[in-house]
């Protein structure tokens, strides 16, 4: 008989919510700009002698912004910067990686920079890699990239699935690193594609042009279309490593519950990390981002909170290899 | 046997720690250093006195270009090198007005907070051979105006004859090469050691890198 009482499973929804602060956090990071370019209008004091698309940039801005801020000059100040160090309401916040890089990169320890990247080390050791999947503003094009390779498959366009050692992207860090050391310049911050988005929309709306990062950043979108999918976090991306590394005993992680699952595969198809879902394979790779919570028909995937995966649980109690199981064990 | 287990694994490793250096290669192929001229490329106020320490601290996060007023920090992109997307100044397009936002706002120690009057960027320097009212008693003395630190930093040689003479209390934010009127611009940021009087000869032309 079936059961049609419809259960509301509230993590199911949360991909949802991670592409709504996906998108609002890169819709962040073009408003700023934008944002900055108004005020120093309003600094200038020279409404008269703006171009006219200045004018508009002045006239929609300050529609924006008018119901929130009386001295759009000085208080617009309260949120500044992006992903790879920011201003929020008083609070700098920076990322890890930056602050890793700029330590090897000087050779000493400037401690209130220092303390501006504790945030997000508790963040990343509680829950994990939770930037790569809900914050990083690259991960926003990435996903729609990956979702248009999708679209290029189905129409039969050939297309690389190539896969590389996940460790590569240890090295890549430990690279950086150590060329930062060596050559005096934060090397990891040309490459790191969320500092490379941030700087690279700031650059294109109020500097006037993109820069050579823009060109990068294509670059790693190919490889991720041609060679590999998902391929430059995977393989490559040194904050990734990093983030990887600080969550390998993270304490919120997705579990299979092996009495649900009917090994439909749908989890392992979905993950574009080529994670192992299926077969209880998480890791540290794992940023919980909950897509194949989301894609899961009979909700058997669900958090909990431990510093280890479990061992692998068997086939899906729902599935054929478990009922063959069983028929066997019955038999003999 | 052994040995030749030994030597491939020791030929993966090295490919594969190659291969982890490729994109920095890429980074450094797409920027590569090209040595801008040096009162066109000036250090923010507060910054590190030596552009490797600068270059060192600095990690490229464009807070600094955000917060400006006068929208006057612009970064090194397609010619940085070891500088890529670092801050500087660039006079002659836009100048600092000294209001101190950038080092307020800087995470790292690339930038410190320091008193206007204690800020060194530089001095101004003025070549006597293409200044208006050097060459032919011309009328002018706008840079004299806009010196937000007023006498102490520039101020008329003689009485009111409008040949202006640069003293040292200026800090070099570059105000005064903004304005100038002249297309030549016979006023410059140059380092403190440079003097605030071009001098013209063999030896004084040569650049300081």
């Amino acid at each position: 008989m079936q059961n049609n009482i419809v259960k509301s499973y509230l993590p199911r929804h949360l991909n949802k919510l991670r592409w709504l602060v996906l998108a609002s956090i890169f819709a962040m990071l073009v408003l700023l700009p934008f944002l900055h370019l108004y005020q120093t209008y309003v600094a200038a004091h020279a409404y008269d002698l703006l171009f006219p698309h200045e004018k508009m940039i002045y006239d929609s801005m300050e529609w924006l912004t008018s119901p929130f801020v009386s001295d759009a000059e000085h208080e617009l100040d309260a949120i500044k910067g992006t992903t790879w160090s920011g201003n929020l309401f008083g609070l700098q916040v920076s990322d890890p990686l930056a602050v890793l890089s700029q330590i090897s990169a000087s050779i000493s320890v400037y401690w209130p920079f220092l303390l501006t990247a504790l945030i997000p080390l508790v963040v990343t050791l509680v829950l994990g890699r939770v930037f790569c999947g809900w914050i990083c503003p690259a991960t926003f094009i990435y996903e729609l990239n990956d979702t248009l390779a999708g679209w290029l498959r189905r129409a039969g366009v050939p297309l690389g699935d190539r896969e590389f050692d996940k460790r590569t992207k240890y090295l890549v860090l430990a690279a950086g690193l150590l060329l930062s050391m060596l050559l005096g310049s934060i090397m990891t911050a040309a490459i790191y594609p969320p500092a490379i988005i941030g700087r690279e929309l700031y650059y294109a709306i109020a500097q006037g042009g993109f820069g050579v990062g823009a060109v990068f950043f294509i670059l790693t979108i190919l490889f991720d279309l041609l060679v590999a999918r998902r391929g430059f976090c995977r393989y490559v991306c040194p904050g990734g490593a990093l983030y990887s590394l600080l969550g390998r005993y993270r304490l919120l992680r997705i579990q299979r519950v092996v009495s649900a699952c009917n090994d439909c595969k749908k989890c392992n198809v979905t993950c574009e990390f080529g994670l192992d879902p299926l077969h209880d394979g998480f890791g540290q790779e794992c940023n919980n981002c909950t897509a194949c919570i989301a894609v899961c028909p009979t909700d058997a995937l669900e958090f909990k909170l431990a510093l280890k995966d479990g061992p692998y649980q068997g086939p899906g109690h729902l599935g054929h290899d478990y009922r063959r199981e069983q028929q066997i064990k019955s038999e003999s | 046997m052994k040995r030749r287990r030994f030597l491939q694994s020791l030929g993966a490793y090295t490919a594969l720690a190659f291969a982890s250096v490729i994109p920095y290669g890429l980074s450094r192929l797409l920027a590569p250093k090209v040595y801008a001229e040096p009162h066109r490329h000036i250090l923010l106020p507060g910054a590190l006195p030596d552009i490797e320490a600068f270059n060192r601290a600095c990690i490229g996060c464009g807070l600094c270009g955000e917060v400006c007023p006068p929208r006057c920090v612009v970064f090194a992109q397609r010619d940085g090198g070891d500088g890529l997307n670092t801050p500087y100044i660039d006079p002659a397009r836009k100048a600092c007005i000294l209001c101190n936002k950038c080092m307020q706002v800087c995470p790292t120690d690339a930038l410190s907070i320091t008193p206007i009057r204690d800020v060194d960027m530089g001095i101004a320097q003025i070549d006597r051979a293409a200044c208006y009212p050097w060459v032919d008693e011309g009328i002018c003395g706008a840079c004299v105006a806009i010196c937000p630190l007023g006498e102490e930093a520039i101020s008329f040689e003689f009485a009111n004859i409008y040949k202006p003479a640069v003293r040292d209390g200026c800090v070099g934010c570059g105000q005064c090469v903004e304005v100038c009127p002249e297309p030549s611009l016979p006023i410059r940021i140059v380092t403190r050691s440079e003097g605030t009087i071009a001098r013209h000869g063999v030896a004084t032309r040569r650049r300081s890198y």
